[in-house]
């Protein structure tokens, strides 16, 4: 700014110099003047001109945004903004909010459910839309976009899907747990344990037996961690965590699919 | 007598929560509930899942421990619950009808847990990776439920159970 202010300046004092002296010499002297006049201040309008325009595009080039991408993003609208799919931060809060307005895809097409990106791609595009900044990416570096359907989430096949599933859950485990005593002969067992202890013979109904079941359902609960709806701890329970590494899996394998199939949009 | 009662109890109460501790393990570490969650896209609602898991092992628990308390047919018979007569009638229909639902789901149960374990250990694909098996993984998996569904249905028709195929 310094630089630029001076030379102008400069020029103006030296052509007001040229002016006094060439006053003597007439009106030829005059126009001389008037023209390097002209010069002087569109050479100077023109440095000013460029010294903002290099204002502007250095405010942008020193910022560092800083971006934190999502491994797996659900959408509602056909459009995906740069913000759905990765949190966003910048010192300069202008290229912050451009930066998350970015449109980075449609879905056209209505059989298109999902789409994995490159994290390059989208560092692309925020180089193209803001030159000169540095991004740096703290998160994924694939992003799988999913498009839902709003009406997926209630309805009544909802509340059928859910009712079959809690009733697999349910037979399948008594019958699990009924399999597993008929496995390790678990009526013989508990004879064999009160025979042992008491010195008589069971009458196949004992308090062993019952214990064992008041064992089983403190087992599970402890296991599970809740009892009717209500956490016992703060921790998630084992079929939340089980819930969660499927889920990671399933993106792993669906981006990793994709990338094989060459479905990534990437830059090329 | 009394402390030997105790002690009985005590003993009770610990097989109890480590075959629970161990037939869950198995359970959660095959991860089948997860995985039937995730296919409906139900899975806001694994805490009624769980609560499902809780219950139905109370209810085998009742059923195969005390077996004896267990006989539902014989009460709902005996005390003519349908009134007199035609209790016989609409139990048996309503009885096949709790069967049905019972097997089915127990068998789809089983089936996944079956195919859930085998995958656990990786057989599916180190099998198709020692063979080069790059297409028709779909007519494997058919011809997979097919084989298993022949497997059940000729064990329980020759009796395969009472003699150990043998």
């Amino acid at each position: 700014m310094v630089e630029s202010d001076k030379i102008p300046s400069m020029l103006k004092n030296e052509m007001g110099d040229l002016g006094i002296l060439r006053i003597n010499g007439g009106f030829f002297a005059i126009i001389s003047i008037w023209i390097v006049d002209r010069l002087g201040r569109l050479a100077s309008m023109d440095l000013v001109c460029e010294d903002v325009r290099k204002e502007r595009t250095e405010g942008m080039a020193g910022e560092i945004v800083y971006i934190k991408a999502e491994r797996n993003v659900e959408v509602m609208e056909d459009d995906v903004l740069f913000k759905d799919m990765a949190k966003v931060y910048c010192a300069d809060s202008h290229v912050a909010a451009k930066v998350k307005s970015l449109k980075v895809h449609r879905f056209s097409n209505e059989e298109q459910k999902r789409q994995v990106f490159s994290i390059l791609k989208l560092i692309e595009m925020i180089q193209q839309a803001c030159p000169g900044v540095t991004v740096e990416n703290l998160g994924e570096t694939d992003i799988l976009v999913e498009r839902v359907n709003v009406e997926k989430h209630k309805g009544f096949g909802q509340t059928l899907k859910i009712i079959f599933v809690a009733c697999i859950s349910f037979f399948g485990t008594a019958f699990t747990i009924m399999a597993f005593h008929n496995d390790v002969g678990i009526n013989q067992v508990f004879e064999k344990v009160y025979e042992l202890v008491m010195g008589e013979a069971s009458s196949g109904y004992t308090i062993l037996e019952f214990t064992y079941s008041i064992g089983l359902a403190a087992g599970i609960i402890v296991f599970f961690n809740h009892i009717g709806g209500r956490r016992i701890t703060k921790d998630p329970t084992p079929i939340e965590v089980e819930m969660r590494v499927y889920e990671k899996d399933v993106n792993d394998a669906l981006i990793e699919t994709a990338d094989r199939e060459g479905k990534v949009i990437d830059v090329s | 007598m009394f402390l030997k009662q105790i002690f009985l109890g005590i003993v009770g109460v610990s097989f109890g929560m480590f075959a629970a501790g161990g037939v869950f393990t198995v359970l959660i570490s095959v991860g089948l509930i997860p995985r039937f969650a995730g296919k409906m896209h139900v899975s806001r609602k694994v805490f009624l899942f769980e609560e499902a898991v809780v219950c139905g092992t109370l209810f085998g628990d009742f059923f195969s421990v005390f077996d004896r308390y267990g006989h539902i047919g014989d009460l709902v018979i005996k005390n003519q619950v349908f009134g007199k007569g035609n209790t016989e009638a609409v139990w048996h229909v309503l009885g096949l009808a709790v069967l049905m639902v019972f097997g089915l789901f127990v068998g789809i149960f089983v089936g996944c847990l079956a195919l859930a374990i085998a995958e656990m250990l990786d057989t599916i694909p180190i099998f198709s990776r020692r063979i080069g098996f790059r297409h028709g993984l779909g007519i494997a998996v058919l011809a997979m439920a097919l084989g298993k569904a022949a497997g059940s249905l000729l064990y329980f028709a020759q009796a395969v159970y009472l003699h150990g195929g043998g």
